[in-house]
């Protein structure tokens, strides 16, 4: 079964009964800008019960040019990737060619769950906006493998070679630090953004405060982790560094996500997922794709106007929307006058 | 993949456990074997049962050596004060293709990396620094893998020679000769500019 959409209009509205595929076109869209699904990492999962692989086709159109986008899964599993009929090499060289922002609502554990999620928000969009970011991340994630490899060893063999252990200590410092500066950089004026888009989207202004949170603002690396030996050797990891920062958000002085509604949880991941567009905007020179997968659930009627102004008339770029509700999507479109196509799957 | 003769089958099964060899090459090589007159499978099987046997490894440097001491160590025309550190003795075949280097070697058998279980008490480690309190080397080469692990292993030993005062280098890493930038990776691009050099050194070790 083969199906293509054309999306005239730069607010496209995807409506449709569960299960009929609103997720499936965004996530097609969101394929071909990152080379995989955002909601699988199996890619045979993508693929159609009962076929044996896929080819998925878009046209985008980069500063008036379009460009043929191409992405095939053969029966063995193999994927190729092409623009304009050339393949790539490395996939990682196609990721930022069309720059993209999704919001799902699977997301909220961003908001909800450990500092796991949000470091991973992080480090994907610092290192969209720097490639020396990355060979830092990497870099450090192998070096804390070893490292605890080797506080295991040291445990199990009752032999400690503490000059391995300040070796190690001296390499996961040298590809830390850097991964702090830039966090905090970033972050010095990336919280401040959020928490404008946020009381925006609230319409009012509300007490919360984002902060960046790490080990490495009270003291330099290579003491903390002189300090927190024992601990490590007793607990047999690293239990200090950059790998356990967080971005703490507070709600009138109380961690936000004990206490903020479902509403405010929503709104607050809003503001993020925006605040990333508007730095990929800024580094990119032209709007990211934005993709709305089911959002205005649990949400009020004016944070969705609020939220809908925000992404249709404020933001120049192509939106995509997916809602169950035909007429409640429709109406709050006609409320912020704009053009948009209605798409039924 | 049926048999008729379980002596076939074993010849076959041993071919392929040698790296790079799936069952189809290895029965190609055994058939070849079969077509060859029984005195040269013999000394073929002869050679190699000899090669293990008998080998040995220089005691000193631990490249594989035909006596105690390897050809290279034993070398008088050699500088004995500069030592190249090496991972394992493919690589000393690698530097010695060049005919570049005319010092000794120092085989390490590995590079520390405790993910794997490899420490330094597992590698010629210590035999190293014995050596060079012993030797008076003036040079320490290290020329390892470009990696975490072999940083690691630099570290490490260059820590443990530190009071000895003796000069510690390590090869090169950039662009490829021969290379074009633009084909180069940004890593090692970025790394280069880092590192780059005088063009009187460059110009005079053409």
């Amino acid at each position: 079964m083969n199906r293509s959409f054309s999306f005239p209009e730069r607010i496209t509205a995807i409506c449709g009964n569960n299960g009929t595929g609103k997720t499936n076109l965004l996530d097609a869209i969101h394929y071909l800008s990152f080379t995989k699904s955002y909601f699988t990492r199996m890619d045979a999962l993508n693929v159609r019960q009962g076929k044996s692989g896929f080819r998925l086709e878009g046209v985008f159109e980069v500063n008036g040019q379009p460009e043929k986008t191409c992405c095939v899964l053969r029966e063995n599993g193999k994927k190729e990737f092409s623009v304009n009929e050339t393949l790539y090499e490395k996939f990682s060289s196609h990721i930022g060619r069309y720059p993209c922002v999704i919001i799902a609502p699977d997301d909220i554990s961003m908001i909800t769950n450990g500092s796991e999620e949000r470091r991973r928000f992080l480090d994907s969009l610092l290192s969209q906006l720097d490639p020396g970011y990355l060979q830092h991340l990497i870099s450090y994630i192998k070096i804390q493998q070893q490292r605890n490899s080797l506080l295991k060893s040291f445990a199990d063999t009752h032999q400690q070679n503490f000059e391995l252990l300040e070796v190690i200590d001296h390499q996961l410092v040298r590809e830390g630090t850097p991964l702090f500066e830039k966090r905090k950089e970033f972050l010095v004026s990336f919280l401040p953004v959020v928490k404008q888009l946020y009381n925006n989207i609230s319409q009012q202004y509300e007490d919360i405060t984002l902060v960046y949170d790490s080990e490495l603002l009270q003291d330099a690396f290579g003491s903390i982790l002189a300090a927190n030996r024992q601990k490590d050797l007793w607990s047999q990891r690293t239990t200090s560094g950059i790998h356990k920062d967080d971005i703490d958000i507070r709600f009138a002085g109380q961690p936000f996500r004990t206490i903020a509604s479902q509403g405010q949880r929503k709104s607050l991941l809003f503001a993020l997922k925006l605040a990333e567009m508007e730095v990929l905007r800024d580094k990119k020179g032209f709007p990211p794709l934005l993709l709305l997968d089911d959002v205005f659930e649990k949400l009020d009627e004016e944070r969705i106007s609020n939220l809908l102004y925000r992404v249709c008339i404020e933001n120049k770029g192509q939106v995509f929307i997916t809602d169950t509700n035909k007429d409640r999507l429709c109406k709050h479109l006609e409320m912020v006058n704009t053009t948009y196509q209605c798409i039924d799957i | 993949m049926q048999f008729s003769s379980a002596l076939l089958e074993n010849a076959v099964n041993e071919f392929a456990k040698l790296p790079g060899i799936g069952k189809k090459t290895a029965l190609r090589l055994v058939l070849h074997l079969l077509k060859q007159d029984t005195a040269e499978v013999s000394n073929f099987s002869e050679v190699i049962a000899k090669m293990r046997s008998e080998i040995r490894f220089c005691q000193r440097c631990f490249n594989v050596a035909d006596a105690d001491i390897c050809s290279i160590c034993s070398n008088s025309m050699r500088k004995q004060e500069i030592i190249c550190v090496v991972e394992n003795i493919r690589d000393v075949i690698a530097i010695e293709s060049t005919q570049q280097f005319n010092g000794t070697y120092h085989v390490l058998g590995g590079i520390i990396s405790p993910l794997d279980g490899v420490g330094p008490d597992q590698l010629n480690i210590e035999s190293l620094i014995l050596r060079v309190q012993k030797e008076k080397t003036e040079e320490l080469i290290f020329a390892l893998n470009p990696n975490i692990q072999g940083d690691t292993t630099i570290y490490y030993i260059q820590k443990k020679i530190q009071p000895l005062g003796i000069r510690v280098t390590t090869i090169a890493r950039g662009i490829a000769f021969g290379g074009e930038l633009e084909y180069t990776d940004e890593l090692t691009l970025g790394r280069s500019l880092q590192n780059r050099m005088p063009v009187e050194n460059y110009v005079s070790n053409r």
